[in-house]
Parts: C-alpha cells; structure tokens; sequence
C-alpha cells in the first residue's frame, strides 16, 4: 500500500492505522479540504474530489450536529454493498484534521473505530509541538496550495 | 445492569468462574450489541477484535470444507477469549487462563443456539 503525505511526522501514524485497520483507502486533510497524505488513490483529481467532499460533509455534519444535539457530530459511517466509508474529526497539537477512510468485507466498523482512535492517539503524540499559524479555511493561496500538496502526493503538478 | 433480550444469558455466562466479560456481538460489524463486563474490561476493542477473528475463523472453516464453525477459542498468557456464533452475532467471553473452558464452552454452545 502506497502511503504519501505532504507532511512526514503523519506518516508512521498513517502507515499503522493502514497495516492495522486493513483499509483500502485513506485521507487525512484539513477542514479548508486540503490534503495532509493519503493512501491507496491513483490519481491526483480523485484526492482533490474527494478532499472536497469530505471537507463539505464534515462541515454539513457539525453544523446539523449543533443544531440536533448543540455540538458538532464527530464521526459518520456510511455503509455501502461492498464497501463502507467512515469520517471523523483528529484532533492534535497543529489543529484538527478530518480522517476519510473506505473500508471493504476484510475490516469492519469495529475495528476501524479501534484503530482510528489509536491513529487520533499516535498523531497528536507525533505532531511537531510548534502549533501552526492559524490560517483562515479559505484564503487567496488556495489553489496554489492544493496544487503544492497534491504534487508532493503525486509527483506531478 | 443489562435489560436487553441477552441479558439472561450474559449473566448466566459471566456467572461462571474466572469469566472477565461477556458480550453479543454483530459479526460483520464487530460492534457490541450488549455485554456484561467486569471492571476494566474494554468491550468494544474484545468486540472488534474477537468479531473479526471469529469471522476469520468461519469463512476459513467453511473455505477448508471443515463446515460450520461452532465454537472459537484463543489462549493466550493472560487470558482465553472464546467465541460461539449464529446468524450475524457472535457471543463472546473473555476468562482468566484457569477458568473451566469446558462448563464455559457447553454454555456457550447452548447460549449461542438461543440467539435470533
């Protein structure tokens, strides 16, 4: 399984949720939809269409989670035929990320939820303790970034 | 304490000497449905993990033409975890290493023919 991240202390985190969990595709990305790393894409457009439509779900889940329950809901599982998607928030010393990993018959629910919250556990103990300038979600260097990150992913621009 | 449709047969199970925990589970999502655990007992990682050997252990039963599998049983230094399936659930118990995994087992077997 190729893993690449655009930011290398998410890496061993990332590559033993992915041994552990055996799930077959993975991105972790800030709330703005940027990309962090991921595993188990081939092609740089499928990262950023789904970047931007976990960010938009993640953002449409917390808001109708304040307005059901007065706090954002933290995690969504969706189950398919063949195959199931779960997304949930990891918080860390550099802010909080948004997790999206698809999982086929060889894992389950369970276990996913097991090892998601040992990868939130060992990415927060990983993360560089210099927190980040808090950047506004959707700023003038947008594009410019996403293009940055997905060729330190991909290899291309 | 429990109130669910299992609750009788959680407590018969845990009632047993050196039993730790008790749970129903569902197979394909390794997620409790109910259990009885002792203190300290972290039932969703047993849940998730026993769901998934058990499941292992049925599809390649079934793979080796050995049938279906009735019971599961794992020993390890610190403890057994056991596992006896129907339909999509799975009851699952963990115990210390001395326990009786006989009177575990046969209550098992008779418990898990009761479940839906």
């Amino acid at each position: 399984m190729s893993i690449t991240a655009v930011e290398p202390w998410v890496e061993i985190p990332l590559r033993k949720f992915v041994e552990e969990a055996r799930t077959v595709l993975g991105l972790l990305l800030h709330p703005s939809g940027q990309v962090v790393a991921q595993f188990g894409f081939a092609r740089a457009v499928d990262v950023m269409s789904a970047c931007a439509l976990a960010a938009a779900i993640h953002a449409s889940a917390g808001e109708l989670g304040k307005q059901l329950d007065g706090k954002p809901f933290r995690g969504l599982h969706h189950p398919g035929r063949d195959r199931q998607l779960y997304l949930a928030e990891a918080a860390t010393p550099r802010g909080t990320f948004i997790f999206l990993t698809v999982f086929d018959q060889e894992s389950s629910l369970g276990l996913v939820r097991l090892y998601f919250d040992e990868f939130c556990k060992s990415l927060a103990a990983a993360a560089p303790a210099a927190p980040r300038r808090v950047e506004p979600v959707i700023e003038e260097r947008f594009e410019q970034e996403l293009n940055r990150n997905l060729s330190a992913l991909f290899g291309r621009g | 304490m429990s109130s669910s449709p299992f609750a009788s047969v959680l407590a018969a199970l845990t009632r047993q000497r050196g039993v730790r925990a008790s749970l129903v589970v569902d197979e394909n999502d390794g997620i409790v449905v109910d259990s009885n655990l002792q203190i300290g007992q972290d039932g969703d990682r047993v849940a998730a993990l026993a769901a998934s050997l058990y499941r292992k252990a049925r599809l390649s039963a079934r793979a080796a033409q050995l049938g279906t599998a009735t019971f599961m049983q794992l020993e390890a230094e610190r403890g057994r975890i056991c596992a006896a399936g129907r339909n999509d659930l799975v009851l699952v118990v963990v115990a210390d290493p001395a326990a009786n995994i006989g009177m575990i087992r046969v209550e098992m077997i008779k418990a898990a023919g009761g479940l839906p």
